[in-house]
């Protein structure tokens, strides 16, 4: 064929075009449910809550456009909308700074330990393949009024007050919970990235005399701040739109000290049938996990090294 | 030739006639439970077929709180069942996906008065019937005997006052045992009883009307500053009090006949039942209940019409009542109700007579609900004492239409 093709004097790339766009059609058709799938599944009700964020839309009847209304509402005139967003912000900033120190210390331990390294990998990571709900119910018993946790305090003579009924307190118990379940994710992440690093630099420092710690911060840090920067982002997205503790432990109490976006949609959706407006508070946190997340890749060039 | 050929259509057509009027039809039924409830409904739902042979209703089951997520859902997507049940408080938010049953009543000449009054009202919404029940019950104080013999308390009275029930949950109060266990619902039942109303005349809500404060202010103050009770978590819904109770941990707390047989079977005490203690002024005590209805979207009204009349009938009130679920919407198969579920707990029958008799209309409107869910969420702040009855319920009022 080849040589056909050169006696003819046909371009030899002709051939490989055709063949190229054979594969992209192959390819295209291969792809296609998955395309079909994310169209209709992901597209389509994205573009259909950002519709019905401008309608007053309550799941029964028929919806009406309102233009920005729900956004006015909730910006000037809903009296727990800043509550909701402070609390939000405050339950991100918290839980992401403590799962990001924890996670690397206990990664840092783990990668420290001449055995067991696999089993407490697997202790760690065993919560997170709970389910949320279920470990929420746990705890929340383990929290409630006269619960277990209240029975250790008294019986250390500890007058710590219930944590679920405390305003104060009932965002550090979700917090709490939150950790013990999540943190196991990251730790299994920093540990297999601190493993990558090459032993060859943590013996020439030694030998150079870096301490235990200038080894860890200026050696070991900086090499896995690709994947500690992935943790970071993706942790605090999953908590901007934290969800199921509180549904389960507090439904946003006591008062509204515990209530985030996540739950107000919920609430303000499937509780008080204002979908419409429960659309927009959605598109609120979209924008919101959208500008914080843009905020940490433009600060990851000041401390995120890469090889190349 | 001729006449065997119009035999032959005239019974063609007689057969096709006959397969029509015995088409089958399958209604599902979309009800609020757990699987062990199945057989029971399943046994329900055969009536059914027993009475229609060419209808069958086929129950499906979803948990409590899912079923009230689920309901809207399916309703706005059309896929909603054919029969659904409904909880007379919430009838207001949902009178729109059922079907009014009144042209079928009056068709077939129904007499709606074999059922308690109250919870025909509760399962219609501005005079039209959308529902009809098979459960019926006020809220009631469940209370441990032995606990209230051990303090040499008398057993309450039917008229039994408010002040009465915080001397009783005062002096059952002892250590780490507490004399009653509060939850969310009782700030609506209970100052109902003692003569208040969290709606104005409108139907609007009124929640810092003197009255009601003073209601609420009650029994905050028999958390808070008595400690007659332990305060309740936001998140932990109603599982609390009937564990405290349950346990011998609290001596009382309020709750409805729906729960009796259930409440009895957790106990290893002598129970007894009581109306909610009144204010100053007589007794008068809100009742709800559930039912069923048909959905609006459904193909078959007519056969879910008959279906709904074998559900709610005489034989389908008596299986249930027979197995402890519910105390009948019906009146004349109560007894069934009275022989089983509450046979063992004292003061059932002449608690829920005196309860019917002084029975109020229970005020709703379409945020209802809202209203509900803000008062598990709000009311704690007052019983740890962080903040005032009155600022909470003003917080509370703030959110509300």
């Amino acid at each position: 064929m080849e040589d056909s093709a050169v006696a003819t004097g046909a371009p030899a790339v002709l051939p490989r075009r055709r063949s190229g766009r054979h594969d992209g059609r192959t390819a295209f058709l291969f792809l296609l449910p998955s395309l079909l799938g994310v169209l209709l599944f992901l597209v389509l009700p994205i573009i259909a809550s950002l519709a019905l964020s401008f309608t007053n839309w309550k799941l029964l009847g028929k919806p009406a456009f309102v233009g920005v209304q729900n956004y006015v509402r909730l910006f000037t005139a809903d009296p727990q909308f800043w509550t909701v967003l402070r609390n939000t912000l405050f339950f991100t900033v918290e839980y992401l700074v403590l799962n990001i120190v924890i996670s690397v210390g206990l990664a840092t331990w783990i990668a420290s330990l001449k055995r067991g390294q696999r089993w407490f990998r697997v202790v760690f990571f065993l919560p997170t393949f709970t389910p949320g709900i279920a470990v929420a119910i746990v705890w929340m018993l383990i929290f409630a009024p006269g619960g277990f946790f209240d029975f250790i305090m008294k019986s250390l003579s500890l007058g710590v007050p219930n944590l679920l009924t405390d305003q104060t307190l009932a965002m550090q118990a979700v917090i709490i919970v939150s950790l013990w379940a999540n943190v196991g994710y990251n730790t299994v992440l920093f540990n297999a990235a601190l493993d990558m690093v090459p032993p060859s630099y943590l013996e020439a420092a030694k030998i150079d005399g870096a301490s235990a710690w200038d080894r860890f911060w200026k050696i070991r840090l900086p090499l896995i701040s690709p994947t500690l920067f992935f943790g970071t982002v993706m942790t605090a997205i999953t908590s901007l739109q934290v969800f199921d503790q509180i549904y389960v432990m507090t439904r946003g109490g006591p008062g509204n000290a515990t209530a985030t976006l996540g739950y107000a949609i919920y609430q303000r959706g499937f509780q008080n049938f204002q979908m419409g407006y429960a659309s927009s508070i959605a598109w609120v946190m979209f924008a919101l996990i959208m500008a914080l997340t843009a905020l940490q890749f433009w600060l990851q060039r000041k401390w995120v090294h890469y090889d190349n | 030739m001729h006449t065997l050929a119009a035999v032959a259509l005239a019974g063609t057509a007689i057969l096709s006639t006959a397969s029509l009027a015995q088409e089958q039809v399958n209604l599902t039924w979309q009800m609020w439970g757990d699987e062990k409830d199945t057989p029971l409904f399943q046994s329900i739902a055969d009536l059914v077929t027993a009475e229609y042979p060419n209808i069958k209703v086929t129950p499906q089951f979803s948990g409590w709180t899912d079923y009230w997520t689920r309901l809207p859902v399916l309703a706005s997507s059309g896929q909603i069942a054919d029969l659904v049940a409904m909880q007379s408080m919430r009838m207001p938010s949902f009178y729109s996906v059922l079907e009014p049953l009144d042209p079928f009543i009056a068709a077939d000449k129904f007499d709606k008065s074999v059922f308690e009054s109250s919870i025909i009202s509760g399962l219609s919404h501005e005079g039209v019937q959308y529902a009809l029940p098979y459960d019926v019950g006020p809220w009631l104080v469940f209370y441990n005997r032995d606990k209230f013999a051990e303090a040499g308390l008398a057993e309450p009275k039917p008229d039994w006052s408010f002040a009465d029930f915080q001397a009783a949950a005062e002096k059952l109060t002892s250590g780490d045992n507490y004399g009653y266990a509060v939850q969310a619902f009782d700030f609506i039942a209970e100052p109902v009883a003692l003569g208040a109303e969290y709606f104005n005349d409108a139907n609007q809500f009124d929640l810092t009307n003197p009255g009601y404060a003073a209601a609420v202010g009650k029994l905050v103050d028999l958390v808070a500053v008595a400690k007659a009770s332990p305060v309740f978590a936001s998140g932990a819904g109603a599982a609390t009090a009937s564990g405290r109770f349950a346990s011998g941990n609290a001596a009382m707390y309020i709750d409805g006949p729906w729960s009796l047989i259930s409440t009895q079977g957790a106990v290893n005490f002598k129970m007894g039942v009581a109306p909610l203690p009144r204010g100053e002024g007589p007794s008068r005590f809100i009742t709800a209940g559930s039912g069923w209805g048909i959905s609006a979207a459904s193909q078959h009204k007519d056969e879910a019409y008959k279906a709904l009349k074998v559900l709610t009938g005489p034989k389908a009130a008596e299986i249930l009542a027979s197995a402890g679920r519910a105390l009948p919407g019906r009146l004349a198969e109560q007894k069934f109700w009275y022989d089983v579920a509450a046979k063992d707990v004292s003061g059932t029958r002449e608690t829920l007579q005196y309860s019917f008799e002084h029975s109020t209309p229970f005020r709703l409107n379409e945020s209802w609900n809202e209203f509900e869910n803000l008062i598990t969420q709000y009311i704690p702040l007052a019983l740890n004492g962080d903040n005032t009855t009155d600022a909470v319920l003003a917080d509370i009022q703030s959110q509300l239409p």
